[in-house]
C-alpha cells in the first residue's frame, strides 16, 4: 500500500493543501447557501417562522431537556471528531497514513486482517489527495453535526453516522484496534479509540424514552466494568512481558512501547516525561504492572456493581488513571505529524463519566409527561411543497447546522466513492517521483531494429501514429517489468490500437536475442497486445539508438548485478516529432505508482490524439 | 434493565469479551520468501569439478530482504591454485545461480528474482572469461543445486522447475519441452512404488539417459528414476534392511565421468543418517557406511572428482567422503562463513567462506589439524543495484 512517494514530497503536500482549500471553500459555500436559504424562507414566511421560534422558545418546557450524560457524550465526541478531522489535514497524512500508520498497525495482525486492511490502504494510496481530504471533511462534518444537534431525529442520526464511520476507521484504519494482534493491552489503547466513538455514537442514537432510566447508566458502567476486568486479566497474564521492566537485557513490553513513543517528534518536555516513565518502568516493571492490574480490576469491579456510592470514587479514579495513561504511556497520541486522534483514554474517561451521570435520571417536565402524543402527518402530507416550505421556515438553527454538517460529510464521501471506483492512480504520484516534463517539438531520432516476431521495424514505418517509446532491459528484475506494465495499462486506457503504438527498445547490451524479448513479453502479458512492439538488435545498433535518444549508456556491472540503465519514456507524435520526455523512474514500484505512470502516459497520448 | 439499555450493555459486553479473548493471537510475518531452499534441500552454494577446473557458487553481499544478496560464481582453473570471480554479467542474480557442466563448458541458470519470472541462461566455453546468452528457460528454475543438468555428448539440458516440472531442450535452449512433472512421475508404477512427494535433482546418466531424484513417502525406498525407452523406472540404490523403516530423501544427484553419485538422507530429526551411493554406467549401486547426523542439518553439498562428496553441516561442521569404498571423514571445525567445500585431488579439501564482499579460500590437507588461509578475494558487490 506504500505509494512509493516520500511523505514530505512538496508536490503532493501542495496538491493536498490545494484540495483542502478548494473543498474548504465549498464547505463554506454549503453553510452560506443553507443559511441564506433559511433566512430567506423565514423572511418570506414570517408567520411560520414565528411559530417555529415560539415552538423553539417553548421547547425546553414542552420536551424533556437533554440529560447531562448525553450532552457530555455528544459534545465530547463531537469535539473529538472535529479534532480528529483537523489532525487528518496534517500535510504528511495524504501519503503517510497508509504506509506509516495503517500498514505498521496491521503488520502484527493475522494475515486476513492484513489483506483486508492493505486493500483499503492501497485504495487510499491510489488517490491520496481525495482520500486524505475526504477523511478531513467526513470527520469534521460528523463532529459539527454532533455539536449542533442536541435533540430529535437529526441528533440520533448523527450518532448513527458516527457509529458507521467509526467502524470504517476501526476496521481499516486501526486494524480492528489491534484486538487480533499479540501484545494487546488497555494501557496502549485496546480495543481502539474509535470503537469507543462507536459506542458513544450508539448511545447518542438511543431514543429519548431511554434517556431517563438509571438502568442505562448501570448498563454503561457494567459494560465498561466487564471490559476493564477482562483487560486486567489480560494485563496480569504471565509470559506477555508486562511484569518485567527489563527482559533478557531488553526493555519489557511496556517499557519498550513507551521507549518507542518517546522517539515521536514532540515538545521536549513531553518526551522527557515519557522517558522518565520508561526508566521508572524499566526499574520497577513488576510494581507498575501490579498497579495497572489492581486498578483495572478494582475499578472494573466497582463499575460492575452499579452502585452510586462505589461508582463515584471509581469514576474519579478511572479518570485519573486515564489521564495518567494518556500523558505517560499513550503520549497524547497525536504528535509526530501522523497522529490521527488523541488515542483512547479521553474517550474512555468520557464514556465512564457519562455512565455515572446517567445513574441519576433526568427529570421529565410535567408538561412533557402530561402531553398527549402528537399524531404526525403522513409522508405524503409532509412532502407537499407547502409543508416543505413551512418545515424549512420553522427549522431551528441546529437543524440548519446539521444539514450543513451532512453536506460536509457528502462533500468528503462523494470524492472518496468516486476515487474508489477508479482503478487508475492519480498521476500526481508519478509527477511527485519524477517531476513534470517540458513540452518538446523536434524530429525523433530514427531507428531500424528487429521486433519480437523477427520483423524489421523503423520509426518511419510508425508514421501517422502516436508512439509511446521506452527502453527496457529484457532481463531486468525491477524497473523494466514495472514500466512494461505502465505501458500495457496505458494501452488499455487508450483502447486505440489503430492510432497508438507502444514501443520498447532493448536496453540490455548482452541479452539481445529475440528469444529474450519474447520471454519478457510473455512474462509481462504483452505477447498478445496488438500494438506492442519490443525491438532489439546487435549491441552496436542498440547503443546507437540509446545515444540518439540521449539515454544513458547501459552499464555492464560486475558481480551479479543487473545492467545499469536509466528509466525513460518518450511521446512521439503522428509526424514523427518528439513531443514529451517523461521521467519514468517508477520508484519502489508499488501498485499505486504503477497505474499513476500509466495515467500520465495516457494523458500525454490523448493530447496528441485530440481526445479529451 | 429497560429494553433500550439492554443493547448498549450487550454491545459493551461483546466488546469486552472480544477484546479480552482475542488478544493473544499469534501472527507470522512474511520472511524472505523464495530465497530459502525447500525444507531438507541443500543450500545453492556448492562446488563442482569439470575438465576446465573447479567451479564454486556462493552468496555474498547483504540482506535478502533488501535484495542485496548477490550470488557469485568462482573458478579455479585446472592446474591453478587461485580462484577468480567469473559471475556471468548482465542479469541480477539475487535469486541464485545453478551451474551444470558439460565437457569444458559450463552453463549457468540465473534463477529469477523480484519481477523476473523466467530463467536466463549463460554459457562459457573458456573457463568463465566470455559468457554467451543461451535460452532462456521460460520458467523459474528450482531452488536446488542440482536443478540443471547437461547431457554429455549431446549438450541437451534438463531443468527442474519450481513447479516440479522437468523440461528438456537441445543446444540453443530456446525450445523447451516437458519431460515430466512430479505428478506425472508419481502416477507411474515407479512413482507409486516410491510414493514420490517432491523432486530434488535432475541429471543425465553417463549414457545420456535422463535421471530424476526426489523424496519418497514409502519408507526404505530411494527415489532415483531413470527414463529408459520412454518409461520411467525406479533406479535408486537398494538400501540395507536397517534403513527399511526410514523415509529417504535424495539430497544430491550428480554425474561425473562414468559415475553417478547420490547423497541420501535416511530418517528424520536426530535419527537422520547420511549415505553416499555410486553407480557406474547405471550398474549396481555401491553404498557408503551410514553416518548418523545427530540432529545436524545439511547446509551444502559439493561434488568432487571420482565421486567424492563434501558436506557442510550447520554448527561449522564439515565432512567428506572420498568416493566408492571410502568412509566418512570429519573435517576440522570449519572457518567462519564457510558456505561450501571444494574437493581436489589427493583428498585435498578447501573451505570456501564468503561474507559481505570478501571471499576466502581455506585449504586443508589430510593429516593437518587446521585450515590454512590460501586466498582472499574482494568481490565488487553492487549494493542497492537490485532494490
Amino acid at each position: 500500500m506504500n505509494s512509493g512517494v516520500n511523505v514530505n514530497d512538496p508536490t503532493v503536500i501542495a496538491a493536498f493543501k490545494s484540495a483542502l482549500v478548494h473543498q474548504g471553500i465549498i464547505a463554506l459555500l454549503i453553510f452560506a447557501v443553507l443559511g441564506f436559504a433559511w433566512l430567506t424562507l423565514r423572511a418570506w414566511l414570517p408567520a411560520a417562522a414565528q411559530t417555529g421560534e415560539q415552538a423553539e422558545a417553548d421547547g425546553p418546557a414542552a420536551v424533556p431537556a437533554e440529560p447531562a450524560w448525553r450532552q457530555l457524550l455528544r459534545i465530547g465526541f463531537g469535539l473529538l471528531w472535529v479534532f480528529d478531522g483537523i489532525l487528518q489535514a496534517q500535510p504528511k497524512m495524504a501519503i503517510g497514513l497508509p504506509s506509516q500508520v495503517i500498514e505498521p498497525i496491521a503488520a502484527s495482525s493475522p494475515s486476513w486482517v492484513q489483506h483486508l486492511v492493505n486493500w483499503a490502504g492501497t485504495t487510499w494510496s491510489y488517490h491520496p489527495m481525495q482520500a486524505g481530504a475526504s477523511a478531513v471533511w467526513i470527520q469534521v462534518g460528523i463532529g459539527i453535526w454532533l455539536l449542533a444537534a442536541p435533540r430529535g431525529a437529526w441528533s440520533r442520526l448523527a450518532g448513527l453516522v458516527s457509529v458507521c464511520w467509526g467502524l470504517v476507521v476501526w476496521v481499516f484504519g486501526e486494524s480492528f484496534g489491534g484486538v487480533f494482534a499479540p501484545g494487546l493491552t488497555w494501557l496502549f489503547g485496546a480495543p481502539g479509540a474509535v470503537l469507543i466513538y462507536c459506542v458513544a455514537g450508539a448511545l447518542i442514537a438511543l431514543p429519548e424514552r431511554t434517556w431517563h432510566s438509571p438502568r442505562l447508566g448501570r448498563a454503561i458502567l457494567a459494560g465498561t466494568g466487564a471490559f476493564l476486568v477482562g483487560m486486567a486479566v489480560l494485563q496480569a497474564w504471565p509470559g506477555r512481558g508486562f511484569w518485567q521492566g527489563i527482559s533478557h537485557g531488553q526493555p519489557g513490553t511496556l517499557a519498550g512501547m513507551t521507549g518507542a513513543m518517546a522517539q515521536t517528534q514532540q515538545p521536549g518536555l513531553l518526551s522527557a516525561w515519557i522517558r522518565a516513565f520508561t526508566t521508572f518502568d524499566e526499574a520497577h516493571g513488576f510494581a507498575v504492572n501490579l498497579v495497572a492490574v489492581a486498578a483495572l480490576a478494582l475499578i472494573g469491579t466497582a463499575f460492575l456493581t452499579g452502585q452510586r456510592r462505589l461508582a463515584r470514587p471509581a469514576v474519579i479514579a478511572f479518570t485519573v488513571l486515564c489521564l495518567a495513561d494518556w500523558v505517560l504511556i499513550e503520549d497524547f497520541g497525536f504528535f509526530g505529524g501522523l497522529g490521527t486522534d488523541p488515542n483512547s483514554m479521553i474517550p474512555f474517561a468520557l464514556l465512564a463519566i457519562s455512565g455515572y451521570l446517567a445513574l441519576t435520571p433526568a427529570t421529565v417536565p410535567a408538561a412533557a409527561a402530561a402531553s398527549q402524543p402528537v399524531t404526525s402527518a403522513g409522508w405524503r402530507e409532509r412532502a407537499r411543497p407547502a409543508s416543505l416550505r413551512h418545515a424549512a421556515a420553522t427549522a431551528s438553527f441546529s437543524t440548519v447546522a446539521s444539514a450543513g454538517a451532512l453536506g460536509l460529510i457528502i462533500l468528503g464521501a462523494a470524492p472518496m466513492a468516486a476515487a474508489q471506483a477508479n482503478p487508475v492512480a492519480d498521476p500526481i504520484l508519478a509527477e511527485a517521483i519524477n517531476g513534470s516534463s517540458a513540452p518538446l517539438d523536434f524530429p525523433a531520432p530514427a531507428f531500424s531494429l528487429t521486433d519480437q516476431h523477427g520483423r524489421t521495424v523503423t520509426l518511419a514505418s510508425l508514421r501517422g501514429k502516436v508512439v509511446l517509446l521506452t527502453f527496457l532491459d529484457d532481463t531486468c528484475s525491477v524497473d523494466c517489468p514495472l514500466i512494461a506494465q505502465e505501458f500495457r495499462q496505458a494501452g488499455q486506457l487508450l483502447g486505440d490500437t489503430q492510432h497508438v503504438e507502444l514501443v520498447a527498445i532493448n536496453y540490455n547490451p548482452l541479452y539481445t536475442r529475440v528469444s529474450y524479448i519474447q520471454a519478457f513479453d510473455r512474462q509481462e502479458g504483452l505477447a498478445a497486445v496488438r500494438n506492442w512492439v519490443y525491438l532489439t538488435g546487435a549491441r552496436g545498433q542498440l547503443e546507437q539508438v540509446w545515444r540518439r535518444y540521449g539515454a544513458a549508456p547501459a552499464e555492464i556491472l560486475p558481480a551479479g548485478a543487473m545492467i545499469g540503465h536509466g528509466d525513460y519514456a518518450f511521446v512521439i507524435d503522428q509526424a514523427g516529432h518528439l513531443r514529451r520526455e517523461l521521467g519514468f523512474d517508477t520508484g519502489p514500484g508499488t501498485e499505486a505508482t504503477k497505474s499513476s505512470f500509466a495515467a500520465e502516459l495516457t494523458d500525454a497520448a490523448r493530447q496528441l490524439l485530440g481526445h479529451p | 434493565m429497560n429494553r433500550a439499555a439492554r443493547p448498549a450493555l450487550v454491545a459493551l459486553a461483546l466488546v469486552s469479551v472480544l477484546s479480552a479473548g482475542c488478544g493473544s493471537t499469534a501472527s507470522s510475518g512474511p520472511g524472505p520468501a523464495g530465497e530459502a531452499p525447500p525444507g531438507g534441500t541443500p543450500f545453492l552454494a556448492t562446488s563442482l569439478v569439470t575438465a576446465a577446473g573447479t567451479w564454486a557458487v556462493a552468496v555474498m553481499g547483504g540482506s535478502v530482504a533488501t535484495h542485496d544478496n548477490f550470488w557469485q560464481l568462482f573458478v579455479r582453473p585446472a592446474g591453478s591454485t587461485g580462484w577468480k570471480l567469473v559471475t556471468p554479467p548482465g542479469v541480477a542474480d539475487n535469486g541464485g545461480l545453478v551451474a551444470a557442466a558439460t565437457g569444458r563448458s559450463l552453463i549457468t541458470g540465473i534463477r529469477p528474482s523480484q519481477y523476473l519470472t523466467y530463467t536466463p541462461l549463460a554459457l562459457t566455453r573458456d573457463g568463465g572469461h566470455v559468457w554467451s546468452p543461451a535460452g532462456p528457460l521460460d520458467a523459474a528454475l528450482a531452488n536446488t543445486p542440482d536443478a540443471l543438468a547437461a547431457a554429455p555428448g549431446t549438450g541437451h539440458l534438463l531443468a527442474l522447475l519450481t513447479t516440479g516440472a522437468v523440461k528438456v531442450a537441445a543446444p540453443g535452449y530456446t525450445r523447451w519441452s516437458t519431460l515430466a512433472t512430479r505428478g506425472m512421475l508419481a502416477a507411474t508404477p515407479a512413482g507409486r512404488r516410491c510414493g514420490l512427494t517432491r523432486l530434488t535433482a535432475a541429471a543425465f546418466s553417463p549414457l545420456g539417459m535422463p535421471l530424476l531424484a526426489g523424496t519418497c513417502s514409502h519408507r526404505g525406498t530411494a527415489g532415483v528414476f531413470a527414463l529408459t525407452r520412454g518409461t520411467w523406472r525406479l533406479a535408486g540404490p537398494a538400501l540395507p534392511a536397517s534403513l527399511a523403516g526410514r523415509p529417504i530423501r535424495v539430497l544430491s544427484l550428480t554425474v561425473a565421468g562414468n559415475r553417478e553419485t547420490a547423497l541420501l538422507a535416511a530418517g528424520t530429526g536426530r535419527d537422520t543418517v547420511l549415505l553416499g551411493a555410486w553407480s557406474a554406467r547405471g550398474g549396481r549401486w555401491a553404498l557408503s557406511p551410514s553416518l548418523p547426523l545427530g540432529g545436524a542439518q545439511v547446509v551444502s553439498v559439493s561434488a568432487g572428482p571420482s565421486g567424492a562428496i563434501g558436506i557442510v553441516l550447520n554448527g561449522r561442521a564439515g565432512i567428506a567422503l572420498g568416493g566408492p569404498g571410502s568412509s566418512w571423514h570429519w573435517l576440522p571445525f570449519l572457518p567462519a562463513g564457510t558456505q561450501a567445500l571444494a574437493l581436489g585431488p589427493q583428498a585435498q579439501v578447501d573451505a570456501l567462506a564468503a561474507a559481505g564482499t570478501t571471499f576466502t579460500d581455506w585449504a586443508w590437507a589430510p593429516g593437518s589439524a587446521a585450515w590454512a588461509k590460501t586466498q582472499t578475494l574482494h568481490v565488487p558487490v553492487q549494493y542497492g543495484s537490485s532494490g
